[in-house]
């Protein structure tokens, strides 16, 4: 019964969050009261995680959930819940694109949305630089800003290389 | 490098892999594999999934990587991608879930989340940049990103944004067609 209760939470949230990460969290804290399958702190401890560990957030916590109350068997029912409901959808918007491409209204939709698609990305830019920088990291983020115009270089550098500066400011308490 | 499903799963699995702060660095983890390195697909195609990814409920970064997948080999491919992507994460979980606590107090792995931080605001605004170049060509596109951007700051839903800008682009065609028609 367990298994089929998970199913369904977790399908609730692939179906109805709207607007991706954060926006499955209302959702998350209200599992959190009405199941015992984690607390409102261990979700709180989880979302921070989620940023440290691989993955969406909303596919760590699904996994945790469903690891926390029935083992991996409950991980994997959980985590299949929530991307199914997309994985339905993007089959059908990806099939009605292949055949109505051309069709003069669809590009002038996808000409109006991928700009859209850029600013709210500018936005999470914004937001997430806003909220969280001392002095020490505005200097570092100047520095690998430099450095990302000068030369292109792999994402995992820029990661690894932040980490990195993350262990040595923690150690001289700059963070 | 041939599209097939082992060689799709590995490349998302990858990219999951690096998946770290949120699923927004999806973007530019994806230009950097499947454009930079592997030319399965390009910028546009990227910057078109990344927003209809966001007009789809689920996760943000699952549904990206489901059209893209879709796109390399249909529904196979779809699989393949989403399955890479979700791999490390879950892998990951399974192996702190027991210690979850302990972790989260440890100093270095605070300092680490700190400084992993920065990268991600990198890496987000170099997909911008890039989506810029392929989005923004004109004047109605500037105004779709700025009214995207400050309703976005305003904290209107994102789906909201998304499918009134692709209403736009319709009612902005069709102006034109007419004014078009008139001058004619």
């Amino acid at each position: 019964m367990i298994f089929f209760k998970l199913f369904w939470e977790f399908f609730h949230i692939g179906l109805f969050s709207f607007g991706g990460g954060y926006a499955t969290l209302p959702f998350l804290y209200h599992i959190a009261e009405v199941q015992q399958w984690y607390t409102a702190k261990q979700l709180t401890d989880m979302v921070a995680v989620s940023s440290i560990t691989p993955g969406p957030v909303g596919v760590n916590v699904a996994t945790f959930a469903g690891f926390t109350t029935s083992g991996i068997l409950g991980a994997l029912v959980a985590t299949t819940a929530v991307v199914l409901p997309s994985y339905v959808l993007v089959i059908i918007v990806s099939k009605l694109l292949e055949k109505f491409r051309e069709n003069k209204y669809v590009q002038a939709a996808i000409y109006g949305l991928k700009p859209a698609g850029c600013g709210l990305l500018a936005a999470v830019a914004f937001r997430m630089f806003s909220e969280s920088f001392s002095i020490f990291g505005t200097l570092i983020f100047l520095i690998l800003l430099y450095i990302s115009f000068k030369s292109k270089r792999d994402p995992l550098f820029y990661l690894g290389v932040s980490a990195l500066t993350g262990l040595v400011a923690g150690f001289f308490h700059l963070t | 490098m041939e599209k097939s499903f082992w060689n799709i799963y590995k490349t998302f699995f990858k990219v999951g892999t690096l998946l770290l702060g949120g699923g927004y660095v999806i973007l530019p983890l994806l230009q950097s594999e499947l454009v930079d390195k592997k030319k399965w697909s390009n910028h546009d195609e990227l910057c078109e999934y990344y927003a209809l990814g966001q007009s789809l409920p689920g996760i943000i970064a699952a549904n990206m990587s489901m059209f893209v997948g879709y796109k390399l080999t249909g529904q196979k491919g779809a699989f393949a991608a989403v399955t890479g992507i979700i791999s490390p994460a879950f892998l990951s979980i399974i192996l702190i879930a027991k210690i979850l606590e302990e972790l989260i107090n440890l100093k270095f792995i605070q300092s680490i989340f700190w400084g992993v931080g920065i990268g991600v605001v990198i890496l987000v605004l170099l997909a911008v940049k890039e989506m810029w170049n392929k989005s923004v060509i004109d004047k109605f596109s500037m105004a779709i990103f700025l009214a995207a951007f400050l309703l976005s700051c305003f904290k209107v839903s994102p789906v909201l944004v998304i499918i009134s800008s692709a209403f736009a682009g319709i009612l902005y065609y069709i102006i034109r067609e007419n004014r078009k028609g008139c001058e004619e």
